[in-house]
């Protein structure tokens, strides 16, 4: 079944709340207890243990930079930025905090839900793609190395490059590993034909 | 002489327009309730109706509601059938620090603050309904709906539900509003051969599918109701004169029917009876309608005002007697616990009571403590599960 038709469920989640005392910290921890979620409310620092936390809520309003444990953008789990002041300089503080979404004050009763349903989707969308970034570049990176394989292997084989490549592409699918791992083994036991022997 | 003190109660629903049936119901509930309140020597004040009618009309409902709190001196409204006329109404309500009394089943998500349901959420209709029909008809569904909000996140559920449970959804077909041209869906049904259809449509729309579903039953009896059923979370007896012998035979869940056994219903039918004739019939929209006022009277004896926030705190703390037994308010989301029952139509209007659960569900407006997973285990008969519903002893 295709997973966006699921009712996203958050029960059993924990959610900090970074704000002042105040009517809206008020509203939100409300409407949490609500949707099933563990919260309470903190100000003006988080500490190392609030780390471990599903998701944060926090003021965009009276916020600064120190009050996270981690660098700007790196929160380890999806945030949602609460905005009093719409200036524009408060909106990209919360941006550059990495907000993956927000809730406009006064906050009533309702608007925590989907805001929770489009931050986490968009947080783990977010981080899937850096992964996938982090990947392809590190497979650019040894983009030299499978030219070098190839031609190992043009030379070695008496093969044309397309078969040489096919080749490569065996070896790789064989020992379920990346076209850019077998061509750096491939170089790698070239280098130091004693170890080839023992893992051929 | 002093004069008895009137508190104005509005009174918002469509009596006009295309589900003129159903907001009927909701009037003539409170108009009921607010009647025998003020006949009662026991309440210290009368009730004053200010009546709207927005025609079914979405624009109509937000300036009905205004005009009602802003120059009538009302604080509490009942009324709205549709979500979208009471998401139009409780900015009003915000503004003004007013309560809304929504007595419609609907389709869970929301839990405001200046809103008490009386309604059924998705996990008091559609999730109990489905515990009920998928171990006995099958997992094969047929979903249709008229093209609106509750039409949609209800066939979402039970498509969360069937997947759970291993079915398929063999169609997912909607109309627009008013529409009749249902011959394409009920060819297809009769191609696809579901389990059962879910009935999602509403009005005209409803009445139309129902009888071509007859036909198509007389003509391939593999379509009869006790074989291959529609559902419906929110036909009711208001409407079944509408629909017709084309009903009989058909499911539909409800937090009330007519022919719940209970003293306190029998002796409500007898009062509502004299009031209206012995051929009315009477239907769950009718009954939270007449529930919401007689809480409201009894909560404003109580704080000796209307003043919603002194209401809402009595409301939220108590259970009160009604038609459909005892009911309470949740506090933390304002909906009522209901206790849910599944009915067959009758060839009488009426509908025959197969089971019920027993007891109120509480109410879980976001569906938090739900898991359609539990659902599949009473499928596969799994042990140590039955299904919430039990049998009514009548």
């Amino acid at each position: 079944m295709n997973r966006l038709h699921l009712t996203p469920n958050f029960r059993g989640w924990t959610a900090i709340v970074l704000h002042r005392p105040h009517a809206a910290a008020d509203a939100v921890l409300r409407q949490l207890e609500r949707l099933g979620i563990a919260a309470h409310r903190v100000w003006s620092e988080l500490g190392p243990e609030d780390a471990g936390a599903d998701v944060v809520f926090f003021d965009a309003d009276m916020g600064y930079d120190d009050q996270f444990p981690w660098p700007a953008g790196q929160a380890p789990m999806p945030l949602i930025a609460l905005l009093g002041s719409e200036a524009p300089g408060r909106v990209q503080w919360a941006l550059t905090q990495g907000a993956d979404a927000h809730l406009l004050k006064p906050i009533g009763s309702g608007g925590v839900f989907s805001s929770l349903v489009i931050a986490e989707r968009s947080y783990h969308a977010r981080e899937r793609l850096t992964r996938e970034v982090e990947d392809l570049k590190g497979r650019l990176a040894r983009r030299p190395q499978v030219a070098r394989a190839m031609v190992m292997l043009m030379m070695s084989e008496q093969i044309d490059e397309t078969a040489a490549f096919r080749r490569l592409r065996e070896i790789a699918m064989a020992s379920r590993r990346t076209i850019e791992d077998a061509a750096e083994t491939l170089i790698e036991n070239r280098n130091h034909p004693d170890v080839s022997r023992h893992r051929a | 002489m002093t004069a008895v003190v009137a508190y104005p109660i509005g009174i918002l629903y469509s009596t006009s327009g295309p589900y003129a049936v159903l907001g009927k119901d909701g009037l003539d509930g409170a108009l009921t309730a607010l009647a025998e309140v003020n006949e009662d020597p026991r309440y210290p004040f009368r009730l004053r109706p200010e009546i709207g009618d927005p025609g079914g009309a979405i624009e109509r409902y937000e300036r009905c509601a205004d005009a009602m709190l802003r120059e009538q001196q009302v604080r509490h409204v009942v009324g709205a059938t549709t979500s979208w006329s009471r998401k139009e109404i409780i900015p009003v309500a915000e503004r003004h620090g007013g309560l809304l009394w929504y007595a419609c089943p609907y389709e869970g998500f929301e839990t405001n603050d200046r809103v008490i349901y009386l309604g059924a959420c998705p996990n008091q209709h559609i999730v109990p309904l489905f515990d009920f029909v998928l171990p006995r008809f099958g997992t094969d569904a047929y979903l249709v709906g008229s093209n609106y909000i509750w039409g949609w996140e209800t066939n979402r559920i039970a498509r969360e539900l069937v997947s759970a449970c291993g079915g398929r959804v063999l169609g997912e077909r909607y109309l627009p509003l008013g529409s009749t041209e249902v011959e394409r869906i009920i060819h297809e049904i009769r191609q696809k051969r579901p389990s059962f259809v879910l009935n999602n449509l509403i009005g005209p729309s409803s009445y139309a599918f129902l009888a071509n579903y007859r036909r198509l039953a007389d003509a391939d009896p593999a379509f009869d109701p006790l074989r291959r059923p529609v559902l419906s979370c929110n036909l009711t007896e208001a409407e079944l004169d509408l629909v017709g012998a084309a009903g009989v035979g058909h499911l539909a869940t409800a937090i009330y029917f007519e022919s719940l056994p209970s003293a306190e219903n029998a002796a409500f039918l007898e009062r509502v009876r004299a009031r209206h004739g012995a051929e009315r019939r009477i239907s769950a929209f009718y009954v939270a309608s007449y529930l919401a006022v007689r809480m409201l009277a009894e909560a404003i004896r109580e704080a000796g005002t209307d003043d919603p926030d002194a209401v809402l705190a009595i409301v939220t703390t108590r259970s009160f007697p009604s038609p459909m037994g005892e009911v309470a308010i949740d506090r933390r989301t304002n909906h009522a616990a209901l206790t849910p029952y599944l009915g067959r139509i009758a060839a009488d209007r009426r509908f025959e009571i197969l089971t019920g659960a027993g007891r109120p569900v509480a109410p879980d407006p976001y569906l938090v403590d739900y898991d359609p997973g539990a659902l599949r285990a009473v499928v596969s008969g799994g042990r140590g599960t039955k299904p919430p519903l039990q049998l009514v002893s009548t």
